[in-house]
């Protein structure tokens, strides 16, 4: 089974390595994203395992207290690389953020269903789908989300990344300790819809404000013009 | 219900609230960065102190081993230092050394940390573990205090945006040194002190908030 996450890796690393010079240029970011998730989730499966060891194969005390940790600041890498070297867009941050959880997330659930495929359901299929996915996707982006406001002044830049990468922990370890727990495991399954619920209704708002200003600008414009054309005959 | 738990939920609760609050008034692009700062900040303690809460809820304990919890203090002290030092200070302080005096005094606010700590955790016998975590704490407590108390006492002559923050900066010092507290009694496993303390930072959590939200409202009087 050792060997298994590896061929498992090239099954999906490789067609999505293939198609990144044929992808257009902004579907090129979330591939690269998503490959780096994908990697970053084999490197962690390593890293986790010698974590275990080390800490006597305490799984409850390691999934809610160290991995958390680990896999978030693996996770966040990528992006504050790009945050800090390409670009502080927001948009821009909070998709390849994304990709990047979303990535480790496919990967980390296609190893745990090749590990128990005796005991899979679509039960099981739903809660790593919308639950453990979403949880990854939005604790990266949290940071990707936080990067776009503390970039804007270098002076934020140091605390304001290391803060939001704890608060990024943190949520980490809140749903890992609830979905471990057998009373309050529904919990955690819901955690990730609640928090993934007002974010996309903020992103949706902000989208439409947006267009709204655009056109109304284009509007105006046009008016401005028209008069001056008016004008000028 | 244990009361140490309530303590928990209480200062959940009053961070959640001033977290959703300036979520809905400052998570928004061309808004005062200052306040975004503290909005995240009052998310971390939120975050933290859920994560406590459902420790505690589970059975688990929160003063044997190192917790995840201890991340929302951490948190909330980085977010502090971010707004103060990151987005407020060089308005009001260029340098010079016709402020010397003003920054000289500030010095008081890490000093008392310090001392704090030798006396809580050195002295006081606390285990390995409360140690070092102490000191990571204080670490961070004595840059947010020394901003802290320099934006209560510096003059701002030129542009008046650190006087209406007085009464936050006055709040969220009290909030460091109350967390401070809470830690050295959680290492030393002092229900008494460690509900206590745990009360008086939520009350403190819960005035951050309306101070910041007053303060940026009158900025724009």
């Amino acid at each position: 089974m050792v060997s298994m996450i590896y061929i498992l890796y090239i099954c999906m690393f490789v067609p999505l390595l293939l198609s990144i010079p044929l992808v257009g240029r902004s579907s090129r970011n979330v591939t690269i994203f998503m490959l780096l998730g994908i990697s970053s989730a084999l490197f962690i499966s390593e890293v986790n395992g010698l974590l275990l060891t080390f800490f006597k194969d305490d799984i409850v005390f390691v999934t809610t207290t160290i991995t958390p940790i680990t896999e978030e600041i693996i996770k966040a890498l990528p992006v504050l690389v790009y945050a800090f070297l390409f670009s502080d867009n927001r948009e821009k941050l909070m998709t390849i953020s994304f990709s990047m959880g979303i990535g480790f997330a496919l990967f980390e659930n296609t190893y745990i269903l090749i590990q128990n495929i005796d005991y899979i359901s679509f039960g099981w299929a739903l809660c790593r789908g919308f639950a453990t996915a979403l949880m990854h996707g939005l604790c990266t982006a949290a940071v990707g989300y936080g990067m776009s406001f503390v970039r804007k002044k270098r002076k934020m830049f140091y605390c304001g990344t290391f803060s939001l990468l704890m608060m990024s922990i943190t949520y980490h370890g809140i749903y890992n300790m609830l979905v471990q727990n057998t009373t309050y495991k529904y919990l955690g399954f819901v955690l990730p819809l609640v928090t993934y619920v007002p974010l996309v209704i903020g992103v949706v708002r902000g989208r439409m404000k947006l267009d709204k200003t655009v056109t109304e600008a284009k509007a105006v414009s046009t008016a401005k013009a028209v008069s001056t054309d008016k004008d000028k005959k | 219900m244990d009361l140490y738990l309530i303590a928990n939920i209480f200062t959940l609760v009053c961070a959640l609230i001033g977290f959703i609050w300036g979520g809905i008034l400052f998570l928004h692009p061309r808004k005062a960065l200052y306040a975004q700062m503290i909005t995240l900040a009052l998310g971390c303690i939120a975050f933290g102190r859920l994560f406590n809460v459902i420790r505690l809820l589970t059975g688990g304990s929160i003063t044997e081993r190192f917790q995840l919890g201890f991340f929302g203090m951490v948190g909330s002290l980085m977010f502090f230092i971010s707004s103060n030092y990151g987005a407020i200070d060089s308005l009001i302080d260029d340098g010079t050394k016709k402020f010397k005096k003003y920054r000289a005094i500030s010095i008081i606010a890490p000093c008392v940390a310090i001392i704090l700590y030798l006396v809580l955790f050195i002295a006081a016998g606390e285990p390995k573990l409360w140690k070092i975590l102490g000191g990571i704490l204080t670490a961070f407590i004595v840059f947010s205090s020394y901003f802290h108390l320099k934006h209560i006492v510096f003059p701002d002559v030129e542009f008046g945006i650190v006087k209406f923050l007085r009464p936050f900066n006055a709040v969220a010092l009290l909030y460091d040194i109350a967390i401070l507290v809470e830690c050295s009694a959680m290492g030393r496993e002092n229900n008494k002190v460690m509900i206590v303390s745990t009360f008086i930072t939520g009350v403190f959590t819960a005035l951050l908030m309306p101070m910041v939200v007053r303060g940026v409202r009158k900025w724009y009087q």
